[in-house]
């Protein structure tokens, strides 16, 4: 009887024990380092004036917006520094009531004169804002002070989700007006004083980013963590390489990994690890120069829209993890994306590409009876590379032969924003939210941010402009049906080939981390901490 | 038997490596000048399945886009071929004429030429072609031009210790005392006296030439992504080195045969020019 009574009060004992350690796991823990990567070298970290991923990811912990995504459900849009906000009657009139006492980090205090700084900035036409900028010109009338801790912004028209995802977008965060009248810009690590968890701390060209705690941030007991270090890794096999060898403990974010990629380091992690499939709200496009010759020629545009095999593409280079030729994600945005039933139908975007492709040849050769050769550039980053020889050898089945041309991260979007450009194969573009007007803003419209191959057609626009405008959901799911059928069935620029999925890791020692929606979001890291 | 059955019974007797490098060059030569035809398909044809494993179909399978393999180690014969002899034609010849002169006329003209020398070969080789690449950009051409400023120098370098050495040969100082021109000089006499040196240079840097070329590839600034470069197999192959190995294999194969046949034949004919050095280090 004795030993009963003490086996169970060792067994108890155990359990309990168990249980405490369980419970303490997933308390948050104080501490440590994230380490993950860029997959590129930023250069300018100027968060209005660029729109590459790696720059997101060198600033995003610096940065506060006045709205952001929820970091415990990055699908809704919570409070940042702005405390709560109400809208007027009239959809138009938007105030932002902001946090008292919060300081930016070289201590000067934050108030509504840095908002105002901020918007001007990114409304201002002579800027270029190919992401803020971009979303939030065509909505925004004015902005006013009211009083040092109350903005108020006044829109053109009522647009309440289109308003509120660019306001909450991870390219809208707030900059210190004291700071841009310094450097003028943010490009440079100095010029890097934000609100956020983290304080900038070293950035070494071609090598590493740090970040490192806030202490005086303005939610207490946030961040948990002690910093984060980022390294840029270029090349798949070297990023690899440091997930197999445990050097990085998160891939969530662009380039996703391939399938075969994603199962080699599971072998190589095994338990470590957590692998999934996961959409990263990106379109992968393939740019036309209008502006010259070839592409000048809507003939030739609409050649390179009918030969491309979207299905072919998205399974070589992406192992079938995408959705082919859809302007719009189903999944993502809802009932304003056209069916995927529909968009298979489409010429240039039905699987079966002969009728396509005989087509396509007959409009090269009407212009060019004995094919024609073109440069075809893209930026040495992801597998980009791999894409951009599918793509070549697909347009050279109509005589487009191409000659691919290379470009480091950064000189590539100079490149391609000053128009520098004959054919862009590979360059994806994500989405700073989950609302059907982002990509229109973002690339297709006249005044898109990454409109590179500078299209513009009215019509399109007009149902754009429309579709921005309209509140009732089915009104604007029917005004962007009509827009995508219009494009794709005519002589588009910015000619998408897929929205792009892909499989990615969290090490299990990381917590708290929630996918967003967005490759932008929720890497700010405030609320994340490791177990170990 | 007749005499030139002879003279290669006797070849094969003296030089058999040489001979057996010379066949597997003859084989490289043959596959880059008929590659059309001896390829079954085209080396940038992606209309394939991915990952097919080597087989009837596909020999030596088909790469991560769907290329046959085969056809572009094929093709890649004719890329490393072309790149290697045109990039060494030009700088072996450009750096040899450069050591001859500067070396017979001496003077300032030799002293700055050698400084230039010594700073061109005081960098180290890939580090000088990847920013040479970096500043001219990606293109075949341009790795050319890359490995002509490599080898140029080294040439040069040699060339010179040669003309210096028949220089003060007698029949110069006799040709001198009778009245010859300098460039008359140069050319009847002191310039068909460094071919046996400048033609071992050239066999024996092609290899070099390929070795670096494939490198340049292998790092992503050689020869553009879709041109069949075995460097730039090797760096696709590499990331799917535990699915796919015939991948990196056979490239890897393409470019060690290649370049071991090279050497070998460059030992050989080294031999046969100069006797003097056969069995020696050089």
């Amino acid at each position: 009887m004795k030993s009963r009574i003490v086996t169970i009060a060792v067994v108890a004992l155990l359990v309990g024990a168990s249980a405490a350690s369980f419970a303490q796991q997933d308390q948050p823990r104080y501490g440590g380092i994230l380490t993950w990567f860029d997959y590129g070298d930023p250069a300018r970290l100027d968060v209005h004036a660029e729109s590459p991923l790696v720059v997101q990811q060198a600033t995003a912990g610096v940065y506060s917006g006045l709205l952001h995504k929820d970091p415990d459900d990055p699908t809704k849009i919570a409070p940042d520094l702005a405390e709560r906000y109400t809208a007027s009657a009239d959809g138009r009139t938007y105030t932002f009531y902001l946090r008292k006492g919060v300081k930016w980090h070289d201590g000067q205090p934050f108030t509504a004169t840095d908002v105002k700084a901020t918007f001007d900035r990114v409304l201002n036409p002579e800027f270029k804002s190919p992401k803020c900028g971009a979303t939030l010109k065509p909505l925004v009338a004015g902005t006013e002070i009211v009083d040092p801790h109350t903005f108020q912004v006044r829109l053109k028209f009522p647009a309440p989700d289109p308003f509120l995802s660019a306001v909450s977008s991870a390219w809208c965060r707030i900059a210190a007006k004291h700071v841009l009248d310094k450097f003028g810009d943010l490009n440079k690590p100095e010029a890097q004083i934000g609100t956020g968890p983290f304080k900038f701390k070293k950035y070494e060209r071609g090598s590493v980013i740090e970040w490192e705690k806030n202490k005086d941030y303005f939610i207490p007991g946030l961040p948990y963590l002690d910093g984060v270090k980022q390294f840029i890794l270029v090349g798949g096999p070297t990023q690899l390489a440091a997930a197999k060898a445990g050097r990085i403990m998160l891939w969530d974010t662009w380039p996703p990994m391939g399938k075969a990629v994603s199962e080699e380091l599971k072998a190589a992690r095994g338990n470590e690890i957590d692998v999934y499939r996961w959409p990263i709200n990106t379109i992968w496009i393939v740019f036309l120069n209008t502006t010259k010759p070839p592409f000048n020629e809507p003939d030739m545009r609409r050649a390179v829209h009918l030969a491309l095999n979207r299905q072919e593409l998205i399974n070589k280079a992406l192992d079938g993890a995408g959705v082919p030729c859809a302007m719009l994600d189903p999944k993502l945005v809802g009932e304003a994306a056209l069916p995927l039933a529909e968009v298979e139908k489409i010429p240039g975007c039905r699987p079966n590409k002969d009728q396509d492709i005989a087509e396509a040849e007959k409009l090269v050769k009407k212009h060019h009876p004995n094919g024609i050769d073109i440069e075809m550039a893209f930026r040495q980053v992801g597998n980009y590379s791999d894409r951009s020889q599918l793509v070549a050898a697909q347009l050279r089945r109509i005589g487009i032969r191409g000659t691919l041309k290379t470009h480091e991260s950064a000189a590539g979007y100079a490149a391609f924003g000053k128009g520098d450009f004959t054919l862009i194969t590979a360059q994806d573009r994500a989405m700073d939210g989950t609302d059907p007007s982002d990509p229109f803003s973002l690339i297709w419209t006249t005044q898109g941010g990454s409109n590179y191959g500078k299209w513009s057609d009215p019509k399109f626009d007009e149902l754009a402009e429309r579709g921005l405008k309209a509140t009732n959901k089915a009104e604007r799911a029917k005004l962007y049906h009509e827009a995508q059928r219009h494009f794709l069935n005519g002589a588009p620029s910015a000619i998408p080939v897929g929205w792009v999925e892909g499989w990615f890791f969290t090490d299990k020692n990381l917590r708290n981390y929630k996918q967003s929606p967005s490759a932008y979001d929720n890497i700010t890291f405030m609320k994340v901490w490791l177990a170990r | 038997m007749s005499d030139a059955g002879v003279q290669a019974r006797r070849l094969l007797r003296r030089q058999p490596l040489g001979v057996a490098g010379a066949v597997v060059v003859l084989g490289l030569v043959i596959a880059a000048i008929f590659a059309p035809v001896l390829a079954p398909h085209g080396p940038k044809d992606t209309a394939f399945g991915q990952f097919v494993p080597p087989g009837r179909e596909f020999p030596m399978g088909t790469d991560n886009l769907g290329r046959d393999v085969l056809s572009r180690v094929i093709w890649g014969a004719r890329l490393s071929l072309y790149v290697g002899l045109a990039s060494v034609l030009v700088g072996i010849t450009i750096g040899s004429l450069w050591g001859i002169f500067t070396g017979y006329y001496g003077g300032i003209a030799d002293t700055s030429s050698q400084r230039i020398v010594d700073c061109v070969m005081a960098l180290p080789p890939i580090i000088l072609a990847l920013s040479l690449m970096a500043a001219v950009g990606q293109s075949v051409n341009n790795v050319i031009l890359a490995l002509t400023i490599l080898l140029t120098p080294t040439a040069a370098r040699t060339l010179r210790a040669v003309a210096l050495g028949v220089s003060a040969s007698p029949f110069i100082e006799a040709a001198r005392a009778a009245g010859t021109s300098h460039l008359r000089i140069v050319l009847r006499h002191i310039l068909p006296n460094c071919l046996a040196t400048y033609i071992v240079l050239v066999t024996t840097n092609i290899s070099y030439a390929i070795v670096v070329e494939a490198s340049l590839s292998f790092l992503g600034v050689g020869a553009p992504p879709d041109e069949p470069s075995w460097g730039g197999m090797l760096t696709a192959g590499t990331q799917a080195m535990e699915t796919a190995p015939w991948l990196i294999f056979f490239p890897g194969v393409a470019i060690s045969l290649a370049v071991f046949a090279l050497n070998l034949l460059g030992d050989a004919i080294r031999d046969i020019a100069d006797p003097r050095l056969r069995g020696g280090l050089g």
